[in-house]
C-alpha cells in the first residue's frame, strides 16, 4: 500500500510538473512538425521507384525515432533526479519521512512512479512508430513486447543511474553528468568516430561495458522497422539481454538506497 | 516502570563543511528525558540545535554519538515513526493536493487502507477546522490553513507521541487557542507531546516539563513547577493587615499590596510561618499561601541571556499581579 501510494503520487506529480509539460508539448510539436518534411520526401523520391523512396522515407524516420528514443532517456533521468530531489528542495520529504516509511520504500516508490510515467512515453513511441511507418508506407515487423519492454527497460536504467546520483549529488549535478553522458554516447553511436583515436577507443570500449544502452540495450536494436534491418534475436539472446538491463537497474537502484539510507533528510 | 518516551543519552552532532573545512557543533553531549504522557517544551533561540534535535529524532539525521531511544526504539524505526505525528516547521506539502487528497496519501503512507479512512479525515478536518476547505488545492490555502492541515495530518494516525515544530506559527489568536485546546485534548487523552515553540506564555500554560537549549548544550531541563518556583519568596494573601503588623513587615523587607478585598504580602520563606501566625493571632483571614513562581519567559531570558538583570517574579496565584 505504502509503495503503491508513493508511486501513484510521484507519477501525478508529474502531471503537476510544468516544466515537463513544456517538453512535452515541444516534444509533440516537434514530432509533428517532422512529418512535414517526411511527406516531402516521400513525394519526392517517388518517382524513383519503391526501394529508393523505402531507404530514403526509413532513414528518416530512424532518425526521428532515434532521437524521441534519446530524449526518453533524458526525461527518465530527469523526472527521476527530480522526484527525488524536488522533495528534498520543497521539505516535504519531511512529512513523508514520517510516516512508518523505509528509505528505500520511498526510493522505490519513486522509481516505480517514474517507470509509469515512462511506461506511457514509450506508448506513444510505439504508436508514433506505428504513425511513422504508416506514413513511409511499411509497417512494424518487430513483436509489439519487443517495442516496449526493451526502451522501458533501458529508461529503467537511467532513471535508476539518476536516482543513484541524485542522492550523492545536487540535481544540477546529476543533469550535467547525464548531458555529459548523452554527448558521449551519441559520439560512442556514430560509426568510425574513434577509429583514429586510440584512447578514444579504449575510452568508448570501457564506456560500452559500463553502459549498457551503448551496446547490449541499443536503439537500433529495436527502432528499426522493416524486417531487413531488424535484428531477429533468438529468445535466449533477448532474456540475456533483458536480465542484464533489469541486472543493471537493480544494482543501481540498490546503490542509491544504500547512498539514501545514510544520507541526512532536511529541506535543502 | 514504563520507559521514556524519548531519551536522548549524549549525544552529539557536528555539521562539517565542506568547502571552508570547518566543524559547526550542533549539539554538545546533549541528554534529556521525556517521560509517556508528559507534555514538554523543547526551546531554545534560533540555531539553538532544537530542529537539528527533531531531525535526530525522527531518525531524518544520525547522531555523531550518543543514544537515543523513541518509543523504545531506535529513531526512524518504523515501528516508532507508526506511533508518532510530526508537524515539521514550516509545514511543506504537495501543493496540487486538497486536504482530503493529502490526509489519504498519509494515511497509505502510514500503512492503512485509504477507503477506510473517509470518517477519520472528515472529523479531522473538522476538528482542525478546514471543514469547507478539504476541496480546495492546498496551494491556495493561507498560511494558517497550511499549519491546520498540518496538524491534522500528525494527528491522522492516532499517534501515542506528537513532535511539533511551532504547532501555532502562523495562526491568529484565535487559531492559537484552537491549537491549544487540541492539545489539551490530547494531553488528557494520555498522549506525549514533544513541542518546540517560541511562544512561551503558551507553552508555560500546557507543558509539563521544559528543556531549554543553547549554543547546542541543554542549559535547563526539568519539570516546570520545579523550574519556575523561586523558592525564597511566598506570597501570603490575607483578608487585611492589621497596622500593629507594618513595622515588624517593614522589618522583613516584606513587599505589600492592598486590593479592594485582600492584601498580598510577599515575605522570605524563611518568615512564613511566623507571619501566617502572626495576621491570624490578628484576627486576619489567611486566605492562602503560595511559593512564588518566576514566568516561564523570565527563566529562558535567564537562561540563554539577554534577559532582565533581576527577574520579574509573579504570583500564578489570586491576583496574579506583579510584585
Amino acid at each position: 500500500m505504502k509503495l503503491k501510494a508513493l508511486a501513484l503520487e510521484t507519477f501525478r506529480s508529474f502531471f503537476h510538473n510544468r516544466l515537463i509539460l513544456v517538453l512535452l508539448i515541444i516534444w509533440v510539436l516537434a514530432v509533428l512538425v517532422s512529418l512535414l518534411p517526411l511527406l516531402a520526401m516521400k513525394a519526392a523520391t517517388a518517382a524513383q521507384g519503391p526501394a529508393q523512396t523505402q531507404a530514403v522515407v526509413l532513414s528518416f524516420v530512424s532518425g526521428i525515432m532515434n532521437a524521441v528514443s534519446a530524449f526518453g532517456s533524458l526525461l527518465a533521468a530527469w523526472a527521476a533526479a527530480d522526484c527525488v530531489s524536488s522533495e528534498m528542495t520543497s521539505g516535504t520529504i519531511l512529512a513523508v519521512m514520517a510516516r512508518p516509511v523505509k528509505r528505500w520504500e520511498f526510493l522505490t516508490g519513486k522509481f516505480a512512479g517514474v517507470m509509469l510515467l515512462m511506461s506511457i512515453y514509450v506508448l506513444m513511441m510505439l504508436g508514433l512508430s506505428a504513425l511513422l511507418a504508416e506514413i513511409g508506407g511499411q509497417r512494424i515487423h518487430s513483436s509489439i513486447w519487443v517495442l516496449l519492454v526493451y526502451p522501458l527497460i533501458r529508461y529503467a536504467i537511467w532513471a535508476a543511474i539518476a536516482i543513484a546520483l541524485v542522492t550523492m549529488l545536487r540535481p544540477i549535478a546529476t543533469m550535467g553528468i547525464f548531458l555529459l553522458l548523452g554527448i558521449v554516447i551519441s559520439m560512442a553511436s556514430t560509426p568510425g568516430f574513434a577509429k583514429d583515436y586510440a584512447m578514444v577507443r579504449h575510452f568508448l570500449d570501457a564506456l560500452n561495458w559500463i553502459l549498457p544502452s551503448t551496446n547490449l540495450l541499443s536503439e537500433t536494436r529495436f527502432l528499426e522497422i522493416t524486417h531487413a534491418s531488424l535484428k531477429q534475436a533468438g529468445w535466449i539472446e533477448h532474456l540475456t539481454t533483458i536480465s542484464y538491463g533489469l541486472d543493471y537497474a537493480f544494482v543501481c537502484l540498490l546503490l542509491a538506497m544504500w547512498s539514501f539510507h545514510y544520507r541526512n533528510l532536511k529541506r535543502d | 516502570m514504563a520507559t521514556p518516551a524519548i531519551e536522548f543519552a549524549g549525544v552529539e552532532k557536528i555539521y562539517r563543511r565542506r568547502i571552508t573545512g570547518q566543524d559547526v557543533v550542533a549539539l554538545n553531549n546533549v541528554s534529556f528525558q521525556v517521560g509517556r504522557g508528559e507534555v514538554c517544551a523543547f526551546l531554545g533561540p534560533n540555531g539553538a540545535g532544537k530542529t537539528t534535535s527533531i531531525s535526530i529524532l525522527m531518525g531524518f539525521l544520525y547522531a555523531d554519538s550518543g543514544a537515543i531511544r523513541v518509543l523504545d526504539y531506535e529513531p526512524g524505526d518504523v515501528r516508532a515513526k507508526a506511533q508518532i505525528g510530526f508537524l515539521p516547521e514550516n509545514f511543506a506539502f504537495y501543493k496540487y493536493l486538497n486536504a482530503h487528497k493529502l490526509l489519504r496519501f498519509h494515511y497509505a503512507l502510514s500503512g492503512g487502507n485509504p477507503k477506510d479512512s473517509v470518517n477519520l479525515i472528515g472529523d479531522l478536518l473538522h476538528k482542525v477546522k478546514l471543514t469547507g476547505y478539504d476541496q480546495l488545492k492546498i496551494g491556495k490555502y493561507s498560511r494558517g490553513m497550511v499549519q491546520r492541515i498540518g496538524l491534522a495530518q500528525a494527528l491522522l494516525a492516532n499517534p501515542q507521541l506528537l513532535v511539533l515544530d511551532e504547532p501555532t506559527s502562523g495562526l491568529d489568536p484565535a487559531g492559537r487557542k484552537e491549537v491549544r485546546d487540541i492539545m489539551f485534548a490530547l494531553k488528557a487523552e494520555g498522549k506525549t507531546i514533544f513541542l518546540s515553540s517560541h511562544l512561551l506564555s503558551e507553552v508555560e500554560q500546557i507543558c509539563d516539563r521544559v528543556i531549554i537549549i543553547d549554543r547546542g548544550k541543554v542549559q535547563q531541563s526539568g519539570r516546570m513547577d520545579e523550574l519556575l518556583a523561586v523558592g525564597d519568596r511566598v506570597e501570603i494573601v490575607a483578608s487585611q493587615l492589621p497596622a500593629e503588623l507594618e513595622p515588624r513587615l517593614a522589618e522583613l523587607a516584606a513587599t505589600i499590596e492592598r486590593g479592594p478585598q485582600a492584601v498580598r504580602i510577599v515575605v522570605a520563606t524563611a518568615h512564613k510561618r511566623e507571619l501566617a501566625e502572626k495576621l491570624w493571632a490578628s484576627g486576619a483571614d489567611v486566605v492562602s499561601i503560595t511559593p512564588l513562581r518566576s514566568s516561564l519567559e523570565e527563566l529562558y531570558m535567564k537562561t540563554v541571556g539577554a534577559g532582565p538583570a533581576q527577574p520579574t517574579v509573579v504570583a500564578p496565584g489570586i491576583l496574579g499581579l506583579p510584585v
